[in-house]
């Protein structure tokens, strides 16, 4: 069962610009860690790195990237490799994640997270990105489930298959993405429990919580503009159960409701996190 | 996936499969992607358009209300034809400006102003954001035959309409006044972006001491471009600028040689 190899623990908050003069002036918050997207301060000066410094003093951090493309045919480019280096350092983060998806194509860059085909070649590929991309940062990587709507081309592997074979090849972590498996198990009519038990749990070291939104033709898109609902709470319960004390993180990046709100949602699922600890499941096999 | 996101012609089945057959795609992936239908493609479109535009509309909220329908319809056009190329988001905005520039003027439907308006919008954020290694200096020391040294968070901006004096309201539909304008834009100690509108001669000086022309060149080459006699009102007039600038943070003081 993974621990919390980096000391951190709890359930954390993504830093949004909507509350962040409230996290500089009041008192130290309730919560256990702050995750920042560097993309959004790298090659930027001003006010939001200063104020990110300032929230540095006070609070852990963690960097989770938007643009590293893993899945793209071409590796991620030296220049943005070694700018995203100076600014994990400067936060201090205990490692730096990304998503299993493609976001940029040829000279492109979508700023989404398209999926990827599913196929051996594929993973062995995003594999070697996620290496490159460990090498020349000096951090563990890791590297998260995505939300998908729609996959492009026939499928090789079975998703959770494709992601054990990405993480093991590069020996990276997982940052497990339990609102994403729930969107897609309904949006697919897949059983959720099962596919994290598919996963190699032991290579978890970060899971991220988000809320969703029901368009009207009942798909879900995951808007992380809502507050998470209980089936992905229990989700996360079932889940730690069986990963043990790693840190927890609270995505909400649209819609973004007061503080106060977000501090009351981290309540709870700090209370979900300490439930699930309190009655741990020992792993004696994985699903094959 | 990229294209099929980016480009046109591909949100309902027939044009999908139609896409699919143009672009080579193999029969079993081809198979595969349409028994799941164009609508599960067609979000991924929605997904990056939203993105994309929201950053847009963030940055120039007013040339956006403003030019409406035409707004899209070049946004769509920058999305096809040329597409974000910077990681970062905040640069799109000024990327979709580059593709627009060669193009509004020559459409009969976009007005004048427009570009002068959306170029006063986004450079907000290029200022405010702009990386700033070296901080201003309140009384620098300025020599005739150095460079000045500006902040790097600062733009000189020249505009054929007074849209600096256009209400922030996007709501607001008045024309701004055909003027020659000039602004000093930069970002104060306290990382505020200001606005300095200049004299045509003041921006003519400005100009050449961006380009680090030396001082007494730039205000020499200004007043010849002026028709102006350098003058003892001149000289004091710049050196009033220029401590006024010091004070604001905006300027640095002489560069030296090896700079």
């Amino acid at each position: 069962m993974s621990g919390a190899v980096s000391g951190l623990e709890g359930v954390g908050l993504g830093l949004r610009w909507e509350f962040l003069d409230e996290v500089l002036e009041g008192p130290t918050l309730d919560v256990a860690f702050f995750e920042v997207c560097p993309e959004n301060y790298m090659r930027r000066g001003g006010w939001y790195p200063h104020a990110l410094s300032r929230v540095r003093e006070r609070y852990p951090i963690v960097t989770h990237g938007l643009t590293l493309s893993i899945g793209s045919s071409a590796p991620p480019p030296e220049d943005y490799l070694t700018e995203l280096r100076a600014e994990t350092r400067r936060l201090g983060t205990p490692w730096h994640s990304d998503h299993l998806c493609l976001t940029s194509a040829g000279p492109l860059v979508l700023h989404e997270l398209l999926p990827l085909q599913q196929t051996s070649k594929n993973a062995r590929r995003a594999a070697e990105h996620l290496c490159r991309a460990r090498d020349h940062l000096g951090l563990p990587m890791l590297v998260e489930n995505i939300t998908w709507y729609a996959h492009p081309g026939q499928r090789e592997l079975p998703e959770a298959d494709f992601i054990t074979e990405v993480v093991e090849r590069a020996d990276a972590g997982l940052l497990l993405d339990v609102n994403n498996v729930w969107v897609n198990s309904q949006n697919h009519g897949l059983d959720a429990q099962a596919f994290i038990a598919a996963l190699p749990l032991e290579r978890v070291r970060q899971i991220h919580v988000a809320g969703h939104t029901r368009t009207e033709s009942g798909l879900i898109l995951d808007t992380h503009g809502a507050p998470v609902v209980d089936p992905v709470i229990d989700l996360l319960e079932w889940t730690l159960r069986r990963t043990g004390p790693v840190p927890v993180l609270l995505e909400r990046d649209n819609d973004v409701p007061e503080l106060s709100e977000l501090l009351d949602e981290v309540r709870a699922l700090s209370a979900a996190y300490r439930r699930a600890l309190a009655q741990p499941e020992v792993l004696l096999a994985r699903s094959a | 996936m990229a294209d099929l996101v980016l480009g046109r012609g591909a949100d309902d089945a027939s044009s999908l499969e139609a896409w699919l057959a143009r672009n080579g795609v193999g029969e079993a992936d081809a198979a595969a992607i349409m028994q799941q239908g164009a609508e599960r493609f067609s979000i991924y479109r929605k997904l990056v358009r939203g993105t994309l535009r929201d950053a847009v509309l963030c940055a120039i909220p007013r040339s956006v209300a403003r030019l409406g329908p035409v707004f899209d319809e070049y946004f769509e056009r920058y999305l096809g034809e040329r597409g974000p190329r910077s990681r970062y988001l905040r640069d799109v905005t000024t990327e979709l400006l580059d593709f627009c520039a060669p193009l509004w003027p020559a459409d009969p439907r976009v007005p004048a102003w427009a570009m002068d308006l959306a170029r006063h919008e986004a450079v907000q954020i290029v200022v405010a954001s702009e990386l700033g290694r070296v901080p201003g200096d309140a009384r620098p020391e300025l020599r005739l035959e150095a460079p000045v040294r500006f902040i790097e968070a600062a733009r000189l901006m020249r505009y054929a309409h007074a849209v600096h004096r256009l209400a922030e309201d996007p709501a607001d539909r008045i024309s701004p006044v055909a003027a020659p304008t000039a602004l000093l834009v930069y970002r104060s100690p306290e990382h505020d972006v200001r606005y300095l509108e200049l004299t045509p001669l003041a921006a003519d000086i400005l100009e050449r001491l961006l380009r680090r022309v030396p001082l007494g060149q730039a205000v020499g080459e200004a007043c010849a471009s002026a028709g102006r006699a350098l003058d003892a009102t001149v000289v004091e007039g710049t050196a009033a600028l220029l401590a006024d600038l010091a004070e604001r943070g905006a300027l640095v003081g002489s560069l030296d040689g090896d700079e």
